[in-house]
Parts: structure tokens; C-alpha cells; sequence
């Protein structure tokens, strides 16, 4: 996956509500993104330390207590950059490809 | 048939086969040689166990009695090996520098097959490295192509200056420069954690992976036994024949802090900071730093409530990374953080000073100006002072041994000197280093340099008090010059002028002209003779008084000040004064000598001529300053027992017993 877009899908999972790594990784696998968790791991520990992201424990059923993460205030405006450079790309490539074919975009995500 | 084992897997107790257990301990394994290169790795490897515990127990609910191979095997899939999202990583990775130059680090954990390709061609030429550089980078450069630590070769730089210098400069010319990645696994960096003045100490005790008091010691072992030195508990300058010794190890070790402070560069990334200790000692500083943030986290965690000792850990670990990151400034989330991130940017821009109302705010600044230009003048004035009290102290450098004895004396007075006026200079030079580097204030700093001052204050203290030790007794003694008897009436007194070259020692006065003063207390300086063996004193008076017989009588009468009589006594016998009678001509000498051994002991000679009655002396006039000199105490009190001795006072004793004395009027 592209550089910025995995963020991009992470965080954007997040902003809508809580989650923790199995929600994301879950949600991914619905959109049909898959996602390697041990990609996920690294990159919300990175994400954390960059203070985009915070969690807290919340004690689970079903296990040892998951870290549930949200986004920090200077996490949601790195979403809007994002967000803005996501659909910079996502209108120019669609420009781009509009004249040609509608498949191609979808390959190329 | 296969063994089940129950473990204890995050908190959840969990049964599984043995194989599967082996399996899973390997992949663990495998995972933490891999994350331990990054931030913060041990707590992404903690989550990753935490979420397959998590899945081992919805296995386990569901009915099913242990965990298997193929149950280990589906996590790792699920989850993935690390070589299976190495590559997916180092897009996510960012700039893809740290990823890459930890590859070299650690062949481990399947990264190797990336590596080849780009290093080797760099491997190939010669550059000059842009990414670490001092001056220009060739140093750097030439370490990368021997890849070796580029302190080492900077080393070598500096040691042979004079024959590299060239060296480097045609280098500096021919090299191009280029952004190269280190490749050595362990570096001299300075540590910015463990530091007194650079870091020196403490990058060198990461280097060695030893404590870092060590190397403080052995640099400030010298410095300890010239000071004990100083204060004479034992006289180290005896065991060390050599005087200047001491101080030149001081001076080399100095020297050595600097140029390495100079050429070994701090540590301020993460990877720089792993490369300084190696990962696991660079793991347990942070252990150690967690430490001091306990308390805070105990308060977050029991804030949480019903946490286990298992998470308190966790959340010790989170506190860690962010501690470490704040430390960063930032810098590494630039590295870290690839799309477009104006994060910190936008942190320097709300510095959050509170709003004042414009009137409040234009005082404030008008008093901030006033009061820096107040510092500032201040500042200058001071500078100098400085200077004034260099110059003069250069030139006042030859009276040093007037007063001074050689060896723990001059010790004493350079030590104290440079605690006086060194550490002032170091310590504002080393706040405006500070300021301007925007470095944390450290009052130990401050501290120990005001100690210094104190400690440079007291050492001059007992300085003076040595001195003034020397003066505190005074001593005299007398001798009478034999003279063949005057036949004429008259007996002429002239100056005999030193027939030699004599060396003037050199004040502001005989330098230039200037009369500052102070300059008359070395009105009376003494000269030393050509070869600087002996000090002359033109510190001589001329007393007339009368003769009690049809004599002339000349008696020389020599005062000195000393440490105790029998010093000064000793010092005495080495005057040298020989007045010279040509008839009825008398030759006085233009100064007396003394050994240069014996310093300026306010040294005099009193000349007293006794004439008898009827007779005159006549003198001339270059000894008018000899005739209007006062003579010391001692002396006085030496002509005035001697006018005593010629004059019988007649002494009354009264009915009462006391004893009254009536002067006669031709006392002198």
C-alpha cells in the first residue's frame, strides 16, 4: 500500500469511534484492504509517539485488556491534511483516468 | 500423541501442545529481533501478544482443549512474519533512511535482501559525507569508505594538523559531497543524556559500556592532584621534580575534552542514540528514566482503577516512549511521520504566552530593552576590566617573583588566578553557548562554577596571607665602616654610579608614561643586574649626625623584612654595600645588592655619617634623594639609641619613688 493511504484508512477508522487493532484490522478486512497485523502494530506505535494518536486500557471479556485508541486533537488535524492530500490525489487521478477507464483507479488503490 | 503444556500468555493461562509452544516462542523471538531496531519495539511486540492471547482465547472458548500447530500457524498468518511484512513496513516506514540503515545494523530477521545494491556502489567512490560533518565532511567520508568510526579519522586529523591539513583541503576540493548512511553499528557520539559540560565522558562511557564516573575521574585526576597539590597536604611538586608538570597534564587533559567535544558529534536521534550504547543497554536507560516517571504513572494507572501489575508495566513503557519522544523535539517524528507533516512546525508556532493589553505589553518591553542594555553594558564593562587586568597582569608578571616564591607559590597564584577570572568567562561564555543552542539551564552549572570562584577567592586568600607572612617581621643590623681619617676639614660625599648595564623591570610607567597612581608603590622597584642573578635597591638613605670625638665615623646600617628574625638575619648577611673612601672623598654606591633568591623584602640601607664638631660634609646633589629618604622603623629607632649613647641624660629620682627623665636640649 501507498505511503500516507494506510494511515489515511487507519485513522479515519478511528476518528468515527474508538477502536482497538482488532476492530481496525477486522474493518480493513470488510472494505477488502488487507492488512497484515503485524503492519498495524509498528504503525499505531509510530502514531502514538508522534502524538497523533492516545489510547487507554479497557479490560476485556475475552482476553487480556485491549488498548482502545482515538485521535488526539493534533491527530484530527492531521486527518484534515490528510484527508485534503488524499483527495488532491484521488481528483487528479480520477481527472486523469475519467477520460480513459473507471478501472484503472480501482487497480491502481 | 503430543505433550500440552499450560503457559501463563499475558495474563490468560493457556493450554498448548508443546510443539505449538515452540513454534510460537520462535515466532515471538523472530519479532522482537525485529522491532527491537524501532521505537518503542517492546511495546508493539507486547500489543501483538496481547491480541494473540486474545485469539488463543477465542479458540479456546470455543470449545476446543488446546492449542495446536495448525492454531499457531493461522495466527502467524493472520498476523504475519516479519520477512512477510518487512516490505510493506519500509513503505510505511517513511523516508525509508532508518529502515535502511538498520538493515546494515542487524543482517538479521530477512531484511539482508534490499541491502546490496545501493551501499555497494557507494562503497565503491570516495565523497565527502554531507550527513555528518564537522568542517566538511571528509573525514566523515573517508570513515565511511574505510567504514570505521569517523571520530577515529578526525582523530588522526587532528593529531598530525600540520601534515593533513593540506590533506584535507585537497580533499575538501575533489570530494563531492553526498548524504551518506553510516555504516558502522557502533559509534563515539556525545551523550546528551549523561552529561556535566559536553557529554564527552558520558558518550565515551556508552562507547565502553562503563559507568560513566569513570572516564570523569581519569579526566579530573590531574586537576584533583594539583589541587591537593595546592593545598599541601603532601608536596606533590617534589615528587614531580618538574614544576610545569602538573599543569601541563591539566592543560592536556583540557585540551583532549575540547578537540573531542569538537569532533565527536552528539547523539540525537533515536538511531544515533542506538548506535552510541548498543540497543540493550540503550533499552534499560530507558528502564532507568521510566523510573523517575513512576510516580506519574502510578497516579494514571490508579487513576484506571482495576489494572493488573501486568499493564502497570505497559503503561510505564508508554510513558517511556513519549518521555524519550518529547526529548527528541520532534525530530524523529519528522523522520517517522512521512506525509506531509507540519506537526511540529505548528507546535513552535502557539508558544502559549498569554495575552497582554498592548499598553502592559510595549512597558514590558521597553523595560526588557533596558534591562538587557543594562547587562549589556555591564557585559562590556567587565570584558574590560578583563583585558585591562591581562594586560596588566602580563606586564606585572616579572614582579611575580619579587614577592613569590617558585614552585607551590606560583602554583597558588596561577591557580587562583585562573579560578578568578577563567571561570567567569567560561561559565558566561558557556550560558550564551547554551542560550543560543536553546539548551535546558542547569543550575549544577552555575553551582559548581560559583564554588570555583569561591574556591579561586580562598586560594588568594591564603596567597596573601603568605605573602604578607613574609613581611611580618622586621630586623636590622649595623656595621661600622672603617675610614681612614679625613685630613682636610671637609669630607665630600658623591655618588658612585653603577658601572654596569642594569635591567629595569617594566611598569605602565616606564612603558608608557602613564601615571596611574598605583605606580608609586613601584616607585621603588628594584633592578635586577644583567645576568639576573642579583636585584638592586636604590632604597638608600643618608643620615648626617654628629660625632662624639674628632671622627668621622660612617656607620651602614641594613633593614629587612622577613617571614622570622633568623630568615631575615640570613638575609641580611647577603647584602652587599661597600662604600669606598678616596681620601676625603666618599663613594656611596648607586644601589646594594641583593640575591634575586631573596625577593623584595622592602629591603633598605641607612648610610649614617657622623661628623665632628667643627667639621663639615658636603654632598652632592645627586644624592639628595638618598638625604630626603625616610629610614625605616628599625633604623630610627637604631640612630636614636645611638644619639642616646653620646648624650648622658641626667635622671632625677624622686621621693616617690618614680623615675623622671629631663632631656637635654642638644638631643637631636
Amino acid at each position: 500500500m501507498r505511503k500516507g493511504v494506510l494511515e489515511y484508512c487507519i485513522l479515519s477508522i478511528i476518528r468515527r469511534s474508538e477502536a482497538y487493532p482488532g476492530d481496525i484490522i477486522d474493518e480493513m478486512k470488510n472494505a477488502g484492504l488487507q492488512l497484515l497485523e503485524g503492519t498495524l502494530y509498528p504503525l499505531l506505535n509510530r502514531l502514538k509517539n508522534a502524538g497523533i494518536l492516545t489510547y487507554q486500557w479497557v479490560e476485556s471479556t475475552s482476553g487480556p485488556p485491549r488498548k482502545y485508541f482515538r485521535l488526539t486533537e493534533k491527530g484530527d488535524e492531521f486527518y484534515v491534511l490528510l484527508q485534503a492530500t488524499w483527495n488532491e490525489l484521488a481528483t487528479g487521478v480520477d481527472t486523469l483516468t475519467q477520460k480513459e477507464d473507471r478501472s484503472d483507479k480501482n487497480q491502481s488503490e | 500423541m503430543k505433550k500440552v503444556i499450560n503457559i501463563n500468555f499475558q495474563g490468560q493461562v493457556i493450554a498448548i501442545e508443546e510443539t505449538a509452544y515452540e513454534l510460537l516462542k520462535q515466532y515471538i523471538g523472530s519479532l522482537k529481533t525485529y522491532f527491537s531496531r524501532e521505537e518503542g519495539g517492546d511495546e508493539i511486540v507486547n500489543d501483538i501478544e496481547c491480541r494473540i492471547a486474545e485469539l488463543f482465547g477465542n479458540r479456546l472458548k470455543h470449545g476446543i482443549n488446546c492449542i495446536t500447530d495448525e492454531d499457531v500457524k493461522a495466527v502467524i498468518d493472520s498476523i504475519g512474519r516479519p520477512q512477510d511484512f518487512d516490505s510493506d513496513y519500509e513503505e510505511t516506514a517513511g523516508t525509508g533512511q532508518e529502515s535502511q540503515s538498520s538493515q546494515s545494523e542487524t543482517g538479521a530477521s530477512g531484511a539482508s535482501k534490499s541491502e546490496p545494491w545501493p551501499s555497494d556502489s557507494e562503497r565503491q567512490s570516495l565523497h565527502r559525507n554531507s550527513g555528518d560533518q564537522i568542517i566538511g565532511g571528509v573525514c566523515s567520508g573517508l570513515a565511511h569508505y574505510l567504514k570505521t568510526d569517523p571520530v577515529w579519522i578526525r582523530l588522526l586529523f587532528v593529531l598530525f594538523f600540520g601534515f593533513l591539513f593540506w590533506v584535507y583541503i585537497v580533499l575538501w576540493i575533489v570530494l563531492k559531497p553526498k548524504m551518506l548512511e553510516s555504516n558502522v553499528s557502533k559509534r563515539l557520539y556525545r551523550n546528551p543524556n549523561d552529561r556535566f559540560i559536553g557529554g564527552v565522558c558520558g558518550g565515551i562511557a556508552a562507547y565502553f559500556r562503563i559507568d560513566s564516573w569513570i572516564p570523569r575521574v581519569l579526566f579530573l585526576v590531574p586537576l584533583m592532584l594539583n589541587m591537593i597539590g595546592m593545598i599541601s597536604i603532601f608536596p606533590l611538586n617534589k615528587i614531580f621534580d618538574h614544576v610545569g608538570f602538573n599543569w601541563n597534564i591539566n592543560s592536556g587533559m583540557i585540551i583532549i575534552y575540547v578537540v573531542l567535544w569538537a569532533i565527536i558529534p552528539v547523539a540525537k536521534t533515536v538511531k544515533q542514540k542506538l548506535e552510541m550504547m548498543g540497543e540493550e543497554d540503550y533499552i534499560r536507560s530507558i528502564r532507568e528514566k521510566v523510573s523517575d516517571n513512576v510516580a506519574s504513572s502510578r497516579s494514571r494507572t490508579s487513576g484506571e482503577g482495576n489494572l493488573r501489575p501486568a499493564e502497570e508495566r505497559k503503561e510505564v513503557y508508554y510513558t517511556a516512549g513519549s518521555a524519550v519522544k518529547t526529548e527528541e523535539n520532534g525530530i524523529t517524528g519528522v523522520e517517522e511521520m512521512p506525509p506531509v507533516p507540519p506537526v511540529t512546525e505548528r507546535r513552535t508556532e502557539m508558544p502559549s504566552q498569554p495575552r497582554r493589553s498592548g499598553c502592559l505589553n510595549a512597558l514590558v518591553v521597553l523595560l526588557k530593552i533596558i534591562f538587557f542594555s543594562f547587562v549589556g553594558i555591564f557585559l562590556l564593562i567587565l570584558v574590560g576590566i578583563f583585558i585591562g587586568l591581562l594586560v596588566t597582569g602580563t606586564h606585572l608578571l616579572p614582579l611575580k617573583s619579587l614577592f613569590i616564591d617558585p614552585g607551590y607559590e606560583t602554583n597558588l597564584l596561577f591557580t587562583s588566578l585562573g579560578l578568578i577570572f577563567l571561570v567567569p568567562v567560561t561559565a558566561v561564555v558557556v550560558w550564551i553557548i547554551r542560550r543560543a543552542m536553546k539548551a535546558k539551564s542547569r543550575p549544577a552549572i552555575g553551582i559548581v562554577a560559583s564554588l570555583l570562584w569561591i574556591a579561586g577567592l580562598a586560594l588568594t586568600g591564603i596567597l596573601s596571607a603568605r605573602i604578607a607572612d613574609k613581611f611580618s617581621v622586621e630586623s636590622s643590623s649595623e656595621r661600622a665602616v672603617s675610614i681612614a681619617p679625613v685630613t682636610s676639614g671637609k669630607m665630600y660625599v658623591e655618588m658612585q654610579p653603577y658601572s654596569e648595564d642594569y635591567a629595569e623591570l617594566r611598569t605602565f610607567r616606564t612603558l608608557y608614561g602613564v601615571d596611574f597612581g598605583i605606580n608609586h608603590e613601584f616607585d621603588e622597584l628594584p633592578y635586577t643586574t644583567i645576568n639576573e642573578d642579583s636585584l638592586l635597591f636604590d632604597n638608600i638613605n643618608l643620615q648626617i649626625g654628629k660625632s662624639n670625638d674628632s671622627l668621622f665615623h660612617v656607620r651602614v646600617i641594613s633593614a629587612i623584612h622577613g617571614r622570622d628574625l633568623r630568615s631575615a638575619k640570613a638575609d641580611i648577611a647577603q647584602f652587599s654595600y661597600e662604600i669606598e673612601q678616596k681620601d676625603s672623598l666618599l663613594l656611596l654606591p648607586e644601589f646594594f645588592s641583593v640575591p634575586v633568591e631573596q625577593g623584595f623584602r622592602n629591603q633598605s640601607i641607612t648610610v649614617e655619617i657622623s661628623v665632628p664638631v667643627g667639621k663639615t660634609v658636603e654632598m652632592s646633589e645627586a644624592l639628595r634623594d638618598y638625604k630626603d629618604n625616610r629610614p625605616p622603623a628599625v633604623v630610627r629607632k637604631r640612630i636614636r639609641n645611638y644619639s642616646r649613647n653620646t648624650n648622658y641624660v641626667p635622671v632625677d629620682v624622686s621621693e616617690e619613688g618614680g623615675v623622671y627623665m629631663t632631656l637635654t636640649t642638644d638631643s637631636i
